[in-house]
């Protein structure tokens, strides 16, 4: 058949036609989700195994929060940092100084339908404190479990001497696994089988899917299913809750955050989370062994100028641990903006004016953490006003993260180094001592024993109220007085969901909370 | 017959040279750039010994010349290797510090390839006729009249569309054509549906090329004499059009669509992949990068200098056949 001018020019009408009208028709409803199903666009992913024991990762994380139940809950708010609220426990107390006992809730079973009982706490906590489990340095130590009988277990730290009191909030961190999944390591790696509001049902390339746990304690989810998606590029994850694809996504940046706020259907939360923005000196180099040289840069940078930067994402605190953590105080005396206290520090230093320093590395990342190129720049600037030879490096995040850490010999690349600690329990040793005792000192090497000290004594301490006094009076200060790091200010998450879900629950460091949730 | 058989002999043996070239390329950048995939197998917090540990299994710490012929002979036997961080199921997998997966529990390379092929090929087949939607005629029309508005036209919109960043085509289009009126899915891939906005996106990218190629290949013939010999011989202007300057044109043409489009179909592709949520080749290739995920990029790499290598093989054979004098 021969195409002539007037027969093309007839089907081009046709094309157009339809794709006028019929292209709503066809593809109108291409995209509407199941009903009762909710996609949870995340900016992360978990890892190869289910274990919790086995990771420190904060995406998977979040996952466990939809999955696990814990002997408490923390809903850690910075009006009440210490409250403990029940889970899998109904009471808890303090017998002695190196005990703790549990009463526990009765009735609750675990996913594959195995009653849970005393046992299943036994098990879960002397495996994961166990020091050669990848994740027990989130926990104070080991711990001996004695059952009393199905519902009462008591946590004794008596054999390896420090007060079981340091189990006080992370107990409502750690997610409790079936006994006998603990006996068998594979199992545990392969599924999660907890006592959460939803269940794994399995993965399909770069998706998760979770179902409502007919058997919750709780009561089953109302929300029937939930997906959990992994889209890395921040503006996919809004488009796609733009146009309806997605119902929830997480890790907005602040103008994503400011434009959602203002568009119809969309609903934003914004909430402070249990993670600082720091930072980390290389305190065993020069020229930041020298506390003098640490505290002058800490006194050459404006924080109101660099939270003016961050926006929405960031919240101003003078403390090194987050307002959500149990110990938090406004830190009397923490080093402001003071250029010539910096200056007379750098000369008492033997630098003045910042002659004689080296030339100073300042290693950020980007695309992970909101703003950190163009803070690190402003700040790089400020450092350079006062004569420290700042050169900054911005790296994409695996590149950042193998710099990130000390190495076998001690030392890391670079001077200064950007971080943010974000941890799942008002509890603030997850995040002073990995930090700043030097036993551990991860990233910035600081060996001191008045910090070393101080760090032990209010983690020995009797009582949660010695405790809070020794960190408020002692050691918060203290830190902030030797400066090892810079806590530049505490983030805030930015979140958005359609306007369809109600009464999600969104926690301080990622989990969230959908076992009441609704999606109209 | 004797000339097509010395024709591939020759360009395949170059071709492998030049894959192979590429391979070692990659492969060595790869393992001198800064990100080791030891810290994003294991997390954040894997100690020093444990990364050590891990680095020796999965070979990483031999030289790299060691490492490559290892993994050339490996590729010889049809195998690609297993990636580093994505298990059976697919999915993304890093961090946890008991270890790599087991072998049997990752994924093979060639299985992720095949899985993720078909969205790109679709993604790919769709932008490129998109392109040839708009460009053809465009440039067709600009061609045959370069001294008219038609030509005026082609110029503006392929100066137009080069201008405009891939990145920001594909948000504006999906905010537009998805979040605002609702006409068209954006993101992920369930239906051809799926696959629209970001052809037109490849398509915006393409035609600008495509535009230029075919109006100035065209153009030049129109205005050579024998053009305008042929239709005073009595061959209408249609005829010498349909018969002569389009055949006359194809050469450079295909040389054109063989160099230049197919690698930045190639190069499009995974940007648009990565916006989109697009499950093919790029996606998983750019998740790759930002993973440390070896196996993959090396795979993806050696396949697509393959294909490219082919391509430009297959134009230059066809170039011959369509004319003759390039045989010598």
């Amino acid at each position: 058949m021969n195409t002539t001018r007037r027969r093309f020019l007839a089907g081009t009408a046709v094309v157009g036609i339809a794709g006028a009208i019929g292209t709503p028709a066809i593809f109108g409803k291409a995209f509407a989700q199941a009903s009762n199903t909710l996609i949870f666009a995340a900016a992360g992913t978990v890892t190869g195994s289910w274990d919790p024991s086995s990771h420190t990762v904060a995406p998977q994380i979040t996952a466990e929060g939809f999955l696990f139940g814990r002997l408490t809950l923390c809903p850690m708010t910075p009006d009440n940092p210490g409250e403990i609220l029940p889970d899998l426990a109904l009471s808890w107390s303090q017998v002695d100084e190196h005990t703790l006992e549990y009463k526990l809730r009765e009735g609750v079973t675990f996913h594959d339908g195995k009653p849970f009982t005393a046992r299943d706490v036994k098990a879960t906590y002397e495996y994961a404190s166990d020091p050669g489990r990848p994740a027990s340095a989130w926990y104070p130590g080991r711990v001996d479990v004695e059952v009393v009988d199905d519902l009462t277990v008591r946590l004794s730290t008596k054999a390896y001497g420090y007060p079981a009191l340091n189990f006080w909030y992370v107990s409502s961190f750690l997610p409790i696994l079936c006994a006998d999944d603990v006996a068998n390591p594979d199992t545990l790696k392969q599924r999660p089988n907890g006592t959460g509001p939803f269940k794994y049902v399995g993965t399909t390339g770069d998706q998760i899917n979770f179902q409502a746990f007919d058997g919750y304690h709780g009561g089953k989810p109302m929300i029937e299913n939930l997906i959990w998606t992994y889209v890395p590029d921040a503006n996919t994850r809004v488009l796609g809750l733009l146009n309806g694809q997605y119902h929830l996504t997480e890790r907005l940046e602040p103008e994503q955050y400011a434009s959602l706020s203002k568009e119809a259907g969309i609903k934003t939360d914004r909430s402070l989370s249990s993670e600082n923005k720091y930072l980390h000196f290389r305190c065993n180099k020069p020229p930041f062994d020298d506390v003098r040289v640490r505290l002058a840069a800490f006194h050459s940078i404006d924080r109101e100028q660099v939270l003016a930067v961050v926006g929405e994402a960031g919240q101003a605190s003078n403390c090194h641990i987050s307002p959500v953590k149990f110990g938090f105080t406004d830190v009397e005396g923490y080093p402001d903006y003071n250029p010539a206290k910096a200056q007379a520090l750098l000369a008492e230093a033997g630098f003045p004016k910042g002659q004689g320093l080296p030339e100073i590395e300042y290693i950020t990342s980007v695309g992970f953490y909101p703003k950190t190129r163009e803070y690190g720049e402003l700040i790089s600037a400020m450092l350079q006003e006062q004569g420290f030879p700042v050169k900054l490096t911005t790296l994409e995040p695996a590149a950042w993260e193998e710099q990130l850490y000390r190495r076998a010999d001690g030392q890391g690349p670079g001077h200064i180094v950007d971080v943010g600690w974000i941890t799942g329990s008002p509890e603030p040793d997850l995040v002073l001592r990995p930090n700043y005792h030097s036993s551990f000192a991860l990233i910035n090497g600081i060996n001191d024993p008045e910090i070393d000290a101080s760090l032990d004594k209010e983690r020995n301490a009797l009582t949660t109220e010695e405790r809070l006094k020794v960190l408020q009076t002692e050691t918060l200060p203290l830190i902030a007085a030797k400066a090892p790091s810079i806590s530049l200010f505490s983030s805030v998450f930015l979140r958005a969901m359609s306007d369809k879900v109600d009464g999600a629950i969104f926690f301080p460091n990622g989990p969230i909370d959908l076992s009441k949730a609704t999606l109209a | 017959m004797a000339f097509a058989i010395e024709f591939f002999l020759r360009r395949l043996s170059q071709g492998l040279l030049i894959v192979l070239l590429v391979a070692f390329v990659i492969f060595t950048l790869l393992r001198i750039a800064p990100g080791d995939p030891i810290r994003i197998i294991l997390g954040p917090m894997a100690t020093a010994t444990a990364m050590e540990e891990t680095a020796r299994e999965l070979g990483l710490r031999d030289p790299i010349p060691i490492q490559f012929g290892r993994f050339v002979m490996q590729v010889a036997g049809g195998d690609f290797g297993h990636s580093f961080i994505r298990g059976k199921q697919g999915g993304a997998s890093g961090g946890s510090q008991d270890g790599a997966m087991e072998l049997s529990q990752r994924a093979s390379v060639m299985d992720l390839i095949a899985t993720a092929l078909p969205y790109t090929l679709i993604l790919a087949g769709l932008g490129l006729l998109f392109s040839f939607l708009i460009a053809v005629p465009i440039g067709l029309a600009a061609g045959l009249n370069p001294n008219g508005w038609q030509q005026k036209l082609g110029l503006y919109m392929s100066s137009f569309f080069v201008s405009l960043p891939n990145i920001w085509v594909g948000v504006v289009l999906i905010y537009l054509l998805s979040a605002k009126s609702g006409l068209l899915p954006a993101i992920g891939y369930r239906n051809i549906a799926y696959a629209i906005i970001p052809a037109l996106v490849v398509a915006i990218e393409m035609s600008p090329v495509m535009i230029r190629a075919i109006s100035v290949s065209i153009a030049s013939n129109v205005q050579e004499a024998y053009f305008n010999v042929g239709q005073v011989r009595g061959i209408s202007r249609n005829k010498m059009i349909y018969r002569h300057v389009i055949r006359n044109a194809a050469v450079p043409l295909l040389n054109v669509f063989g160099a230049q489009m197919i690698g930045m179909l190639l190069g499009g592709l995974f940007v648009v992949e990565y916006i989109f949520s697009f499950p093919g080749i790029g996606l998983l290739t750019i998740n790759a990068v930002f993973q440390r995920d070896f196996p993959i990029i090396q795979a993806v790499a050696i396949l697509a200098s393959a294909v490219l290598v082919l391509i430009n093989i297959l134009v230059d054979f066809a170039s011959t056949t369509i004319d003759r004098r390039l045989k010598f």
